[in-house]
């Protein structure tokens, strides 16, 4: 004979009406959730078209990998274990609950044949099994935390929560064994089997299972109720997070349209983030679903350089004034700081780490957009560069280089409409740095050698990505304009950058601006050269370690083709944190013109990457490149950073 | 109240020397214009005392049409208006007897703000010349300003430190920069708002020319002398680093 649902048990059907009210307040708790986040505003979408599954607003590839499988929570491989065991081990729990409920009111048939065997024995016993490790690991792992889940906060509801689930699969596997203790053994259950065994000859039994079985269910429903008020609600928001997410790495922001606020004055919209009510409803749900693991702290190169900056400090407070109703408090920038909101590189290795899809970086970057759009405040040195691009069009404060002196004694080809096929683009960064000038003449020499079509714009300027990374979205967009207007005047179709901050603003911004050119970085295009055998390389057989910087690598995924160009050179050289888990330089964000406090980044990553035993450290950023050579100083004398351009023109074979 | 700031738009003062050249005697049109450096520090200390007096703030300027571009953004900073003198000389004296002529059209200041010396001639005169024709006094130098007793509390660096002075009307101040009158940036909001500022300009009067005349300009030819000195022992190469500094007389 098969299992008798509610055997032993008075009015058990007592226990799915109470569900009911669960249920309901369970929804109440999510309709919460929805009232917070739909006071955001609507978002900017992606500059950049997306081949992507997309139903309504939802990403369905994201929804399904980052959000339902969880793929960041394995980069912590115990911890994401212990989230899989459980998170699976409860899901197949409440599908046999449900099975047993479908069974009492609809006589499907699920106690009989391998069915109750394999699933409803087997199965649920070795689920139970799996959710019970799963939640002990994280419940021993809340008594005795990493530093990470106890700085700033620590999300202390974790701990009861915790401890009600290990009761609550305990007293599942126990009312089990009592069962099959006074019923007789069950097929495939090898917990409650073994457990009966144990439990034969217990006084009382038949009591004790029923005060359990309705500790139990009520326990259950309790956790159901419960689930959206505590932070449990994760549970839900991070594959709404996950499935919501523009799946593009990098910060996301969009422009802002200023002509809209021609005319209007001081009457004009509130710029960037002064208080809750100026976010998006992305940026809120963010604030909602962050659940305080510091993950984003760990590998923040502000946060791990002793700035004041944490990512997860940052998400906390925007998480209090949420959850607190404070959205129109305009206390929320002073409560963060400034210093705090100007130190983040803008490198969003925080994002990549959050495994539930937060986005810091743009909520950072919106409050900065405030602090200097309307609040007119920025570090000095900062301001100082911004001023100078601003009347220049160049950050580079006190250059002792006119915009053409890297060409100097270089024939370089002027770009001709209709005739040039690549604009060289030399932007800034590798115009008035006496360092990075040899990477734009290393790049012509390459070019010409190749036959490659190019030319450079007459008089170069900036792309205004220093500007729109300091916050000041207007100044970006007036030099955009104008360069969006040149290139169209000129017919530009193809771009080629040695910068990846310009590779990524003409890739994410500009098109929404209305430009429309291919750009390929230098690091693809040499790669493309050396693959077609346009240009020759002598492999030198040195050892070559590549630093991957952020814009290039995490913001764009191009992280084959350097390493490509490297093994053609020499003998390329990992760093321990590389590719999308790169650590920044230190430059990003406008960061190169700041007076750091705390250990420096560049420093700390130099020496890294000596570490490597390298003899030379390649990279494909002048940012990079000035922030690395700068950091290497502190150890060595020897030049031993240079870009791979300079690289592929010293090893190239006539 | 009224304070006005003599503000003057000059080619970048950045411009690194091996780039720079002249035509007629004079920068390259090229290169980029804006307002001069101290200047800027002259137009932040005036917005900072319009702000706690509730003053009215003019910008002042001897300059082309052109020049009225590049000086919205003290409209943007905080000031109210500005007064365009329309003309092209660079005589300090025509300067000067110009901006008078539009300071008494404006009935006299409170006060008047301008750089210690524009960023392009750097003379340092038309503000004393001004200050002469008004028959204001004038305070080269200073740093800070606030009302006091009817009058001016005036700081004024000096080659050793500050000294405190006691202006007790009208005056004109020749601003010099320190952390405090750092140029604000001014917010987006500030930027569209100064479009809709008034801009007033004023057709030049005769004036007589200084007694100077101009022979020539010379850009100074750069060198550069590098001498290298051992490293061996660190704390020795520092020693004979001073040492060189103070006899080449760099300290």
């Amino acid at each position: 004979m098969g299992r008798v649902p509610y055997w032993n048990i008075s009015y058990g059907l007592l226990i799915d009406l109470l569900s009911l009210p669960a249920m309901a307040v369970f929804a109440y708790g999510i309709y919460g959730h929805w009232q917070r986040i739909k006071q955001g505003k609507a978002r900017i979408g992606p500059g950049m078209t997306l081949d992507a599954w997309k139903v309504g607003p939802v990403y369905l590839r994201a929804l399904l990998v980052k959000g339902i499988l969880g793929s960041r929570i394995y980069k912590k491989p115990c911890t994401g274990l212990a989230h899989a065991l459980l998170f699976w081990g409860m899901a197949a729990l409440s599908v046999g609950t449900v099975l047993v409920f479908l069974n009492v009111l609809f006589g499907l048939a699920v106690f009989s044949g391998g069915f109750n065997r394999w699933f409803m024995g087997f199965g649920l016993d070795l689920a139970g099994v799996a959710a019970l490790i799963g939640v002990l690991f994280l419940l021993a792992r809340r008594l005795f935390p990493p530093e990470r889940l106890t700085l700033f906060k620590t999300n202390s509801a974790f701990v009861p929560i915790e401890a009600a689930i290990v009761l609550l699969i305990a007293s599942g596997f126990v009312i089990e064994g009592l069962r099959i203790a006074l019923k007789g053994a069950d097929p495939g259950s090898f917990v409650g089997n073994w457990l009966a065994s144990l439990l034969v000859g217990v006084g009382a039994a038949p009591l004790i299972h029923q005060y359990l079985w309705w500790l139990h269910g009520l326990l259950a429903l309790s956790l159901i109720a419960y689930l959206p008020y505590s932070p449990l609600a994760h549970l839900l928001l991070a594959p709404v997070n996950a499935g919501l997410d523009i799946p593009i790495p990098g910060p996301k922001m969009g422009v802002i349209d200023f002509e809209a606020f021609d005319g209007e004055g001081e009457e004009a919209p509130c710029l960037g983030v002064g208080k809750m009510a100026d976010f998006s409803w992305k940026n809120l749900l963010d604030a909602s679903t962050c659940l305080q693991c510091g993950r984003c702290h760990e590998v923040c190169p502000a946060a791990q350089t002793g700035k004041s900056l944490s990512p997860k400090n940052v998400m906390g407070t925007l998480g209090d004034y949420l959850q607190q109703g404070k959205m129109d408090d305009d206390s929320l920038l002073d409560s963060i700081g400034s210093d705090t909101i100007y130190s983040c590189t803008t490198c969003s290795a925080c994002m990549e780490a959050c495994p539930v899809s937060v986005n810091q970086p743009n909520a950072i970057l919106k409050m900065r957009q405030h602090l200097l759009m309307e609040r007119s405040e920025i570090p000095e040195i900062m301001g100082q560069a911004h001023r100078s691009l601003e009347a220049r069009h160049h950050p580079f404060i006190g250059t002792g280089f006119g915009p053409n002196d890297w060409r100097k004694g270089l024939d370089v080809p002027i770009y001709r409409k209709d005739e040039t096929t690549y604009l060289l683009w030399i932007g800034c960064s590798v115009s008035y740095e006496e360092r990075t000038q040899n990477i734009a003449r290393s790049m012509v020499r390459i070019l010409k050698s190749a036959g490659v079509s190019f030319g450079i714009l007459e008089e170069n300027r900036c792309t205004g990505d220093p500007a729109k990374q300091m916050g000041n979205e207007f100044l970006f967009t007036e030099i955009a304009g104008q360069n969006i207007e040149e290139f169209a005047a000129l017919g530009v179709t193809k771009v080629i950058t040695m910068c990846p901050h310009c590779f990524n603003s003409f890739t994410r911004h500009y098109p929404l601006l209305g430009a429309s050119f291919e750009v390929v970085p230098h690091a693809v295009l040499l790669r493309e050269l050396i693959q077609s055998k346009a240009i020759k390389l002598a492999n030198s057989g040195a050892t070559i370690c590549y630093h991957d910087p952020c814009y290039l690598g995490r913001h764009n995924d191009v992280l084959a083709d350097p390493r490509e160009v490297v093994s053609s050179l020499g003998q390329l050289v990992e760093m321990p944190r590389r590719g999308c888990e790169s650590f920044c330089c230190g430059g990003g964000g406008g960061n190169y013109w700041t007076e750091e406090e705390g250990t420096r980044i560049n420093q700390t990553r130099a020496k890294e990457a000596m570490d490597t035993g390298a003899s030379l450290i390649a990279t494909a950023c002048p940012f990079c490149l000035l922030m690395l050579t700068d950091g290497l100083k502190k150890y060595t004398e020897n030049a031993m950073i240079q870009d791979i351009a300079e690289l592929v023109c010293n090893q190239m074979e006539a | 109240m009224q304070i006005v700031v003599l503000t003057k738009v000059v080619p970048d003062y950045e411009v690194p020397s091996a780039d720079f050249e002249l035509v007629e005697d004079r920068a390259h049109p090229r290169y980029t214009r804006m307002i001069g450096l101290y200047d800027e520090n002259a137009v932040e200390l005036g917005v900072q005392l319009k702000e706690k007096l509730s003053a009215e703030l003019v910008i002042l300027s001897y300059g082309v049409s052109d020049d009225v571009q590049f000086l919205r953004k003290a409209l943007a900073m905080g000031a109210d208006k500005i007064v365009l003198v329309e003309g092209t000389s660079d005589d300090p004296y025509v300067i000067a007897a110009n901006l008078k002529m539009a300071v008494d059209k404006m009935g006299g200041a409170d006060l008047i703000l301008a750089g210690r010396q524009s960023s392009d001639m750097d003379r340092g005169v038309v503000h004393g010349l001004l200050a002469g024709m008004l028959d204001y006094p004038f305070i080269p130098q200073a740093c800070s300003a606030e009302q006091a007793d009817g009058g001016w509390k005036v700081a004024q660096i000096t080659e050793t430190g500050k000294r405190l002075l006691k202006l007790s009307g009208r005056g004109v101040l020749s601003i010099t920069s320190i952390p405090e009158n750092v140029p604000r940036i001014p917010a987006v909001k500030a930027i569209f708002a100064a479009k809709k500022k008034p801009v007033e300009k004023l057709p030049e009067i005769a004036a007589a020319r200084m007694n100077v005349r101009e022979l020539s300009v010379r850009i100074p030819k750069m060198e550069s002398v590098c001498e290298l000195l051992p490293a061996e022992d660190l704390e020795d190469t520092a020693r004979v680093l001073l040492r060189r500094l103070k006899e080449e007389r760099y300290l």
